[in-house]
């Protein structure tokens, strides 16, 4: 029941809360934030427990919410982003027109992926999935501009994903008579190789989406940079990770580990191959994050590149890498939220996001520069911070799977983590402060709380990540998996245990090490943050910036290279079907005698046809 | 109970709208939504009984099977139902939509256009069909000019043309029937061409001419490529009102006629591949076509060959759910189109053009206009929640479950042409709701029309949630279109 009444609150309070919108914006607001609170408690109470409802039936199949371990792990980081983004909206989008509209969606995006995640059978799941995809779609646009075509693309992919996840839902059906998903988990043995490919092609198109794995990625960068900046936080936090939910469904509850494993075409093993994918999309985009002058489409990148870290980790099949794939899932969410706040608050004071355009922002924004600071070691994993600990053990994995040329490179798209989010760094809160933003206020408190919360877990869980492995560990043996043995600090393992406690100390001899090394040094001299020094030349009052053309040598060798032909390729085809149309429509050439000739034609088609051909 | 009275009533009230307008012309209008609730309201009534026994009623007392008789079945009551319903909401939305032009000959018009689908689709006599047939295609090509401007007059011209044709054709092919069989009854008809020919491997040449004649005259009114050349002028150029009726309800009666005749009368199944290719032709080329439209009306009217595509594609399929399914489809296209032509009939009113780029920003002004197209365009791509995600859903279903390579082929590229409906659906939402507006004031839609569009949104919204009992009564239909010999006892005895 107690699902039943969160997830009529989840969806009828999105109604409510555009009610309310048009009574006041005040009601709105505070009416907003109680449902995702109420939301956000009743998941926190459901912890730990294992329910099943029966709560409608569709012609004659019966729908179901279910929790466990992995719903309810999904549903407290949907509920727990909702929340902070409803609160980082109140101020940002504070007097933007139809508002009522904005948090309509943004609640009801909430309420569908909290369905998704507790839906216990296939067509529920598809029901709610797609619910989400259009909500989506409308949100993506609410920027109007540029965001337009964003959105379009991305309804485009969502609906072209969802129709091949459709088929295999169906046939599916056909097979085993039922959608339940763990019904079909237990009679999936009695099925054939070749249908067990086929779902799982299908299935990966709808979910790979979503997730944006390369090559299907191509809507992402546009629509996380388009959307508005609290939502890219969800898009880029959580709702990519709808698509990871999928997979491991798909992978460890509906095939299981077993026949995951076994799969393969021509001897190539399918998971192999999903590994690859992710590996691309970990290389490829990291490296496109670079050269990005939108902080937002960097960061829109750079979550392709971490969604691959995570889609590594899954699908290696081992407990550590499942394992690593979930943390640094949770990491993400944390980290790029985080940095989608911090760099939301700087559009909202600064009035832009272009990187060439900022500077120099890190006393006028403290709160906001330590949040992004914390974020962006956490996204390039230093010890301390939460992606540390997902990266070391997705690493780990790699390694101990003997896949070193996935190890290898991860390793490299880790150094292309540093060099964007030492841009973003740079670039935004570094350098020189530009003329016109001399007069920026700090954030408004609305939106540090969420900045503030979220640093604050970065760091919680980068010392103990054992807070949420315990979780994790469950989760993965829910799954099927072998038990990791956690405790507060990290994991035991004999293979090399992760223990939080000597990293800390290592870093502190390390950094003790640095402190006597600078006193030995010369004494430092304090220089005003806009005292520049230019080799004697003037410096223009308006702009200068040392970090234009940051990494120009590394732009000339590899920018040939990453041309995104896969976007290209999607729309060349677009044109494609729009030209073919417009030939199409000239089969409709307006002459009536021309149309007759058509009838009298067709006529004598079917006739030659059955006299000639003797066809029916 | 009689049926009759389904035919009768709107047929009367069609005639004294002259003699009321003597009395008063406001009066006139509100005459075809008082008639289309009555049938509503009948048909609906009717549906327990008529789903224990069809009900068999003689005109004038002549025996079968030499008399004329209505046959009403599932099937008949099933489009009676839609077309009542979309008829009264369509004539409650013009009650204020109709402002200029000769308000008595449209009514009147209007009345007859739905007294002959309902006629068409109750009738057991194919002579009979061919009338009610003509009555609505007539009264169509007139409604379509009802505008009286150049655009109008010439595209009504054209399906003047094309109808004609049409309409000798199906004549032929009746009178061809006539002359071999010596009977014009349907279920007599199917009998004799039964024991006649039931167990022939092939169809034979004298079944087939008659056969492709009415293929084609009917293929015609229910706009099957290459025959559907008329649909796009006819539909965007005639008043929204009667574009929602035309799209909505004409369409489908030539398909009734044609589903008829493959599976009640000639009962010939080995066709079905072929007109299921058919079908499918037809739902690329209207998908396609839809695709780069620039004007409103006529992207909703490709969009509209592109669904009869759809509907004919699933009922070719022949299996008892297929069918079902497109009879679902059906519903789905009729409710989802009207809903359709009806918001954007207001926007075109008051914007005065109907280039969609003129709606920039229009989800402000006119709110439940916009809410409707929403709903509207979201339930024919067969979004969840909708009634068109429970229509495709079985079609999707039973294409599968034939388990034949050609239906999984042909169900992938109805999958295919979805993506494309997809497209230009959301650019246009993406147009009313998310462009900068050209800042003219326009007015909200009237209570009518917000009327109307709450009604078929909650119609759209409930069966796409509660699909169940329609469904079932939707089944019925298709046993009753495939199972023959009951059709021949439950007429003949």
């Amino acid at each position: 029941m107690i699902i039943n009444i969160l997830l009529i609150i989840a969806f009828g309070g999105a109604f409510l809360v555009y009610l309310a919108g048009k009574i006041s914006g005040k009601l709105r607001n505070i009416l907003s934030i109680i449902i995702s609170l109420v939301i956000l408690t009743l998941i926190v109470m459901l912890q730990g427990k294992e329910i099943e409802v029966n709560y409608f039936h569709f012609f004659n199949f019966p729908l179901m919410f279910r929790i466990n371990v992995l719903s309810w792990f999904f549903a407290l980081l949907i509920s727990f982003l909702t929340t902070l983004s409803l609160i980082f909206s109140l101020n940002y989008m504070k007097g933007k027109e139809n508002l009522d509209f904005y948090y309509l969606m943004l609640l009801l995006v909430n309420a569908s992926m909290l369905a998704i995640v507790l839906s216990g059978d296939l067509l529920s799941f598809y029901i709610f999935w797609e619910t989400m995809s259009w909500s989506t779609f409308l949100l993506i646009s609410y920027n109007k501009g540029k965001a337009i075509n964003a959105a379009l693309k991305y309804i485009i992919m969502s609906i072209a994903g969802s129709l091949a996840m459709l088929l295999a839902i169906i046939l599916i059906y056909i097979k085993f008579q039922s959608f339940d998903i763990l019904f079909i988990s237990t009679h999936i043995n009695m099925s054939s190789q070749n249908f067990a490919i086929l779902i799982f092609l299908l299935l990966s198109i709808g979910f790979g989406v979503k997730s944006a794995i390369v090559p299907l990625h191509a809507w992402l960068p546009d629509a996380h940079a388009e959307a508005p900046s609290p939502f890219s936080a969800i898009l880029s936090g959580i709702l990519i990770k709808m698509g990871i939910y999928g997979f491991l469904l798909l992978f460890y509850v509906i095939l299981g580990l077993k026949i995951l494993l076994s799969l393969n075409i021509w001897g190539i093993k399918l998971n192999y191959i999903f590994a690859l994918l992710g590996a691309i999309s970990v290389l490829v985009p990291s490296m496109i994050a670079i050269f990005q002058t939108d902080a937002k489409r960097v960061l829109a990148w750079s979550s392709i590149g971490q969604i691959g870290y995570i889609a590594i980790g899954i699908t290696i099949g081992s407990s550590i890498g499942t394992a690593g794939g979930l943390f640094h899932l949770f990491s993400h969410t944390i980290f790029k939220a985080l940095l989608f706040f911090s760099i939301a608050a700087v559009e909202y004071r600064t009035g832009t996001r272009d990187l060439n355009k900022l500077g120099g922002l890190m006393k006028k924004m403290p709160i906001v520069f330590i949040g992004c600071l914390i974020s962006v070691l956490g996204l390039i994993g230093i010890p301390l911070t939460n992606g540390f600990v997902s990266k070391w053990l997705i690493y780990k994995a790699l390694f101990l799977n003997q896949n070193y040329f996935l190890l290898f490179i991860a390793l490299i798209s880790t150094w292309a983590a540093i060099l964007y989010g030492f841009k973003i760094l740079h670039h935004i809160f570094l350098g020189q402060l530009s003329q016109e933003h001399i007069k920026v206020k700090k954030a408004p408190l609305g939106m540090q709380i969420p900045i503030m919360i979220l640093s604050f877990l970065v760091l919680l869980f980068g010392i103990f990540p054992g807070l949420a492995l315990k979780t994790i560990n469950k989760l993965i043996v829910n799954i099927g998996f072998k038990s990791l043995s956690v405790n507060l600090f990290g994991i035991v393992s004999e293979t090399g245990p992760l223990n939080i406690i000597n990293i800390f100390a290592g870093l502190m001899a390390i950094l003790l090490l640095i402190i006597i090394v600078f006193k030995l040094g010369k004494k430092k001299t304090n220089i005003k943050q806009d005292d520049n020094y230019a080799a004697g030349s003037y410096i223009p009052i308006d702009k200068y910036h040392f970090t234009s053309n940051f990494y120009a040598p590394l732009f000339g060798i590899i920018k040939p290279l990453l041309i995104d032909h896969i976007d290209n390729f999607y729309l060349w085809v677009a044109n494609r079907i729009r030209s073919l149309s417009d030939k199409v429509r000239k089969i409709y050439c307006g002459n009536v005698n021309v149309y007759v000739i058509y009838i009298i034609g067709f006529a004598a088609l079917l006739i030659i046809l059955k006299i000639g051909l003797k066809l029916w | 109970m009689n049926p009759v009275y389904l035919i009768i009533i709107p047929l009367l009230s069609a005639f004294s709208i002259p003699l009321f307008g003597l009395i008063s012309k406001k009066l006139v209008k509100f005459i075809p939504p008082l008639a289309m609730l009555f049938n509503a309201v009948y048909a609906i009534l009717l549906i327990p009984q008529i789903l224990k026994k069809p009900i068999v009623v003689l005109m004038g007392g002549y025996s079968l099977p030499f008399g004329i008789n209505l046959f009403v079945g599932p099937l008949g009551i099933i489009f009676t139902g839609v077309i009542a319903i979309i008829g009264f909401i369509v004539s409650f939305y013009a009650i204020n939509y109709i402002k200029e032009g000769d308000k008595e000959k449209y009514h009147m018009l209007y009345l007859l256009l739905l007294t002959g689908a309902t006629g068409a689709v109750l009738t057991g006599d194919i002579f009979n069909l061919f009338v009610f047939c003509e009555i609505l295609c007539i009264s169509s090509f007139a409604l379509v000019a009802d505008l009286g401007d150049k655009r109008s007059i010439e595209s009504s011209v054209k399906y003047l043309i094309q109808g004609s044709v049409g309409s000798g054709f199906m004549l032929l092919g009746i009178g061809l029937l006539y002359g071999q069989f010596g009977t014009l009854n349907m279920a007599h008809l199917a009998q004799i061409i039964t024991e006649k020919y039931g167990a022939a491997q092939s169809i034979p040449i004298d079944l087939f001419i008659p056969f492709v004649f009415v293929i084609i005259g009917f293929g015609i009114e229910g706009s099957i490529f290459p025959l559907n050349a008329w649909l796009p002028d006819a539909h965007s150029s005639a008043p929204s009102t009667i574009s929602a009726v035309l799209s909505g309800l004409a369409i489908e009666i030539g398909l009734y006629a044609i589903i008829r005749f493959v599976f009640t009368i000639f009962g010939i199944t080995s066709i079905l591949p072929a007109l299921a290719i058919l079908g499918l032709i037809t739902l690329v080329i209207g998908e396609i076509t839809a695709f780069a439209q620039a004007n409103i009306k006529r992207m909703l009217a490709y969009s509209s060959i592109g669904q009869l595509g759809l509907i004919f594609f699933a009922i070719s399929i022949g299996t008892s759910e297929a069918i079902t399914g497109g009879l679902f489809q059906f519903l789905t296209h009729a409710f989802s189109k009207a809903l359709l032509f009806l918001s954007v009939g207001y926007m075109i009113y008051r914007t005065k053009s109907m280039e969609i780029s003129s709606f920039k920003g229009i989800g402000k002004k006119m709110p439940f206009a916009s809410l409707a197209f929403l709903i509207g365009s979201f339930s024919l791509v067969g979004l969840p929640l909708f009634m068109g995600f429970s229509s495709k859903f079985i079609i999707v279903k039973s294409a599968i479950l034939k388990n034949s390579t050609l239906f999984n082929i042909l169900i992938m590229v109805v999958l295919l042409c979805t993506i494309i409906e997809g497209a230009y659906f959301f650019k246009v939402i993406q147009t009313i709701y998310f462009k900068k507006s050209n800042n003219i004031e326009i007015k909200k839609a009237p209570a009518t029309a917000v009327i109307a569009f709450f009604i078929l949104i909650i119609i759209i919204i409930g069966l796409g949630i509660y699909p169940n009992e329609v469904f079932k009564i939707l089944q019925c239909g298709a046993t009753e279109l495939l199972d023959k010999s009951q059709y021949i006892r439950s007429v003949l005895g």
